[in-house]
């Protein structure tokens, strides 16, 4: 009588779950570059393992994960922006990572409090102007805080509220200057606004270059995509008309987050986890990282993009990344407040 | 043997019920967890702008979708003008195109550099430097759902027309009635049921879209949700919020409900369709054939121009990933459409023949479904699922995360569509039917099978080829609930679309708009046969 459930049980299995090697790695994963498939088929080739994905937003994957308690199949989560790293490690989902060689290649700063993460690439949140509308005088060791400023009113796009990268930002400035000071700077920059916020980073660069606002926050690997020809003539054309200033040189830094990944508290697989981040962080990955999604590496021996490399070098804040989750619900709150839709 | 039927029916019909409803119940249970100073906070700062946007909104869409749906269905019912006979089908084309993609197109068209505005500088109609208006603004989100989904409106409309009894009209011409008389006393009564049934959908796809006001970045109801989901991470407070939104989308059922009582709608058998009373001639010709040709240019020729010129400027094409899309897409969505519409059928039956009220109520609380955002609905399952495997199976995870989930939440998510349109087709069938056949000793079961199942034929090949080309669209709850390593092309669109390379979205969303075709297909052929019958 046993015997048919098991049968039934493992045929359900199989025709559920499909027919799954023993040697793999399960990624949830909120980073959906193609750029990624090609790096998951690079490790299968290397060590065998196989590479499963799962790919949703941040939130979605941490109610998924936290519905399946510790039969998740789960092993690492893979993503971009530290204020989503921050909010998984917070609600106990990830665990600690053990591997000497992750952490002997990426610096402390850019791993959570306990390791429970770590970066796989750098983005930075950069202004971009005109220069023909915007002149040198005013462009020159710009910060964001600058932007608030009554000059700028009309001349500045960017994205919605609703986007993790400006609420990193915010959180950033808030844990920087404190609630009120940041209320009262996201007030003063709402009023400066050319338009309501709209459309992608790319779309705020193309606004720029077609004139209909001066100055856009966004970040940098866009202009990257849009210099190398990958979105077309029309993105390319409008890329050359702008120029790329990094804010707050004179103090903290400009404003840098992070992709990042972590391994799964349940994670089955715990070892082909390690291996599947120590891949990650390897010079041949960093390499076709860099060249592919334009981010920043987070390894010493690797250049960024020639194309990235051409903005030159500039200081870093080295705000703990930790805070943008930190201060993500103050910040979604505080620009609700200032009328940033 | 009767006996037993009816206590299968009956258990079923429970069971049926039960597991549908727990996953919307769990949203409404957020209710009871006690609110927290996030909702304070969106209740004092935003919740009134979201309100009043996503009230706008519908009022907006309703207004679009009823003028374009009722006057395109009647002008093709009842005259013959320059291509009457293909604007029949061509009017539900834009059906293929979902609203977040309509909306994708539409901005890139709006764009400074973008195909509308080159083309309108290059006939000299603006000005070099100067540009459309932006259409990421509440009336450009009113227009594209309005061109997106008046089809709701217009198809279920036209074949409501067509089922009208032509001795109806005719008993009403011998008494003298004049023909705009006819058409405001007698016809739109008729037709009323089925406007309704129509805006109602429209009115629930409207209120739970997240692509296409996130993209116009327009503060509705659902963007509210998400973005307390997702960026304070406050899933508890977001539920609230979208019991909130079902609370309303309930209330849409209810007013249609009622409206449709109010119509006694038992017609006689002969459902010959109105006569082609009249040829146009002249300006009222054209004017037909405008009035019913700017609809299908706007929602369906010019996006599918635009994503075929973006196509041209892509080398790469086809690879193992699109093909393996598509085939998930086709059979996630032809196994939705059955067994849904199976389900809409039983539940439908047991409706009419025991007027049974609790089959009702659980009819309408599964139609609820409808109007939940995608995402928020597959929380629900999920966390359902996972109860039920810990109760199934004491090792692992077998449902969570397996293609049952994802049709659970097709089935949920498009079960109004089936249901609506079963419903509406059984009104029409006479109940006399129903007593012939049971003076002559029929079972119930025999009753359905041979003779409410073939009367019901074009219902329910409606109601499965409208639940494919819901599924083909769906993303928000597919992103979630999927299986490892399983993508359709719907998200493979979404990933093009937000890794910001909307010209790598071309072939996909060609594909998508390729496979809405087929049910549209089918759909026309089921008219014209119609037609041809009489």
């Amino acid at each position: 009588m046993k015997k048919p459930l098991t049968i039934l049980k493992a045929t359900i299995l199989i025709f559920i779950v499909g027919c799954s090697p023993v040697n793999e790695v399960n990624v949830y994963t909120s980073r959906h570059y193609d750029v990624d498939d090609i790096l998951y088929e690079e490790f299968t080739k290397k060590t065998g393992i196989t590479v499963n994905i799962i790919s949703g937003s941040g939130g979605a994957l941490m109610e998924r994960l936290r519905a399946e308690g510790k039969n998740s199949p789960g092993d690492v989560f893979f993503t971009v922006d530290a204020g989503n790293l921050a909010n998984f490690q917070k609600a106990g989902l990830l665990q600690s990572i053990e591997s000497e060689t992750i952490k002997n290649t990426v610096p402390p700063e850019l791993r959570g409090p306990n390791n429970e993460w770590v970066a796989i690439a750098k983005r930075a949140r950069v202004i971009f102007y005109n220069p023909d509308s915007v002149s040198t005088e005013d462009i020159k060791n710009i910060s964001y805080e600058d932007l608030a400023d009554e000059k700028w009113k009309g001349r500045v796009v960017v994205r919605s509220s609703s986007n993790m990268y400006n609420q990193s930002l915010v959180a950033s400035l808030i844990s920087n200057l404190g609630i009120e000071s940041t209320e009262l700077w996201a007030k003063k920059f709402v009023n400066n606004f050319a338009r309501t916020p709209q459309g992608n980073d790319r779309s705020q660069l193309m606004a720029v270059a077609n004139g209909l606002a001066d100055v856009a926050i966004a970040n940098t690997y866009y202009i990257g995509i849009m210099l190398a020809g990958k979105g077309g003539q029309d993105q390319l054309d409008a890329a050359k008309k702008l120029k790329i200033a990094f804010p707050n040189q004179d103090n903290r830094g400009t404003h840098v987050n992070i992709s990042g990944g972590g391994i799964l508290k349940y994670s089955p697989n715990k070892e082909n986890a390690e291996k599947f981040l120590e891949f990650l962080l390897s010079e041949e990955a960093q390499t076709h990282i860099v060249n592919n999604s334009f981010e920043y590496p987070v390894i010493d021996t690797i250049s960024p993009h020639p194309i990235i490399k051409s903005f030159g070098e500039f200081k870093m804040d080295k705000t703990s990344v930790v805070n943008f989750g930190k201060f993500n619900p103050d910040a979604v709150k505080l620009m609700d407040r200032a009328g940033w839709k | 043997m009767k006996l037993l039927n009816l206590n299968f029916w009956n258990v079923f019909i429970y069971l049926i019920a039960l597991f549908f409803a727990i996953p919307i119940g769990l949203i409404f249970l957020s209710l009871f967890y006690g609110f927290n100073e996030n909702f304070e906070h969106i209740y004092e700062v935003v919740l009134l702008e979201y309100s009043i946007n996503s009230l706008i909104l519908v009022i907006g869409v309703s207004l679009v979708v009823l003028f374009i749906g009722v006057i395109t269905a009647l002008l093709v019912t009842s005259f013959k003008f320059t291509g009457s006979k293909i604007f029949e089908w061509a009017l539900i084309l834009p059906l293929a195109i979902p609203p977040y993609l309509l909306a994708f197109v539409m901005t890139e068209i709006f764009e400074y550099s973008g195909s509308g505005n080159l083309i309108l500088r290059s006939l000299n109609l603006i000005s070099d430097d100067s540009s459309l208006p932006s259409i990421r603004s509440l009336t450009g989100a009113i227009l594209i759902f309005g061109f997106a989904l008046y089809p709701y409106v217009y198809l279920i409309t036209r074949v409501a027309l067509m089922n009208i009894s032509k001795s109806i009209l005719d008993s009403a011409r011998v008494l003298g009635t004049n023909k705009l008389n006819t058409y405001v006393k007698i016809v739109l009564p008729l037709i009323r049921p089925a406007i309704f049934a129509g805006l109602a959908l429209v009115c629930m796809e409207t209120l739970s879209d997240f692509g296409a006001v996130e993209h116009f970045a327009i503060p509705t109801f659902t963007t509210g949700i998400f973005r307390t989901w997702l960026g304070m991470y406050d899933l508890a407070t977001a539920m609230q919020l979208a019991s909130i939104l079902l609370f309303v989308i309930i209330f849409f059922i209810l007013l249609e409900r009622k409206q449709r009582s109010n119509v006694q709608f038992s017609l006689a058998s002969d459902t010959k369709e109105l006569e082609k009373v009249e040829s146009l001639k002249g300006l009222k010709n054209f004017s037909a054939s405008f009035f019913c040709f700017v609809p299908i240019l706007v929602g369906f020729i010019i996006p599918v121009l635009e994503i075929i010129s973006w196509s041209i400027e892509i080398e790469n094409v086809f690879s193992t990933k699109f093909i393996s899309a598509s085939i998930n897409t086709m059979l996630l969505a032809v196994a939705a459409g059955i067994i849904t519409t199976i389900i809409g059928i039983i539940f439908n039956f047991n409706i009419r023949i025991y007027s049974s009220k609790n089959a009702q109520i659980f009819n309408n609380f599964i139609s609820t479904g409808y109007g939940i955002p995608g995402l928020i609905l597959a929380i629900g399952i999920t966390q359902f699922l996972t109860y039920f495997d810990l109760i199934l199976i004491d090792t692992g995870i077998v449902i969570t995360g397996s293609l049952f989930g994802l049709i659970f939440a097709y089935v949920i998510k498009s079960y109004a569509l089936s249901s609506n349109v079963l419903e509406s087709n059984y009104k029409q069938l006479s109940k006399s039917f129903d007593d012939s056949a049971r003076t002559l000793g029929s079972s119930k079961y025999i009753l359905l099978k041979d003779i409410h199942l073939p009367l019901l034929r074009t219902g329910i090949f409606t109601s499965v080829l409208l639940v494919i080309s819901e599924v083909v669209k769906e993303l928000p709850a597919t992103l979630i609930l999927r299986p490892f390593n399983f993508d359709t092309l719907a998200v493979t669109v979404y990933t093009f679309a937000s890794e910001e390379r909307i010209y790598e979205a071309a072939f996909p969303s060609l594909f998508i708009i390729g496979i809405g075709l087929i049910p549209i297909f089918f759909i026309s052929e089921m008219i014209k046969s119609m037609r041809g019958l009489n």
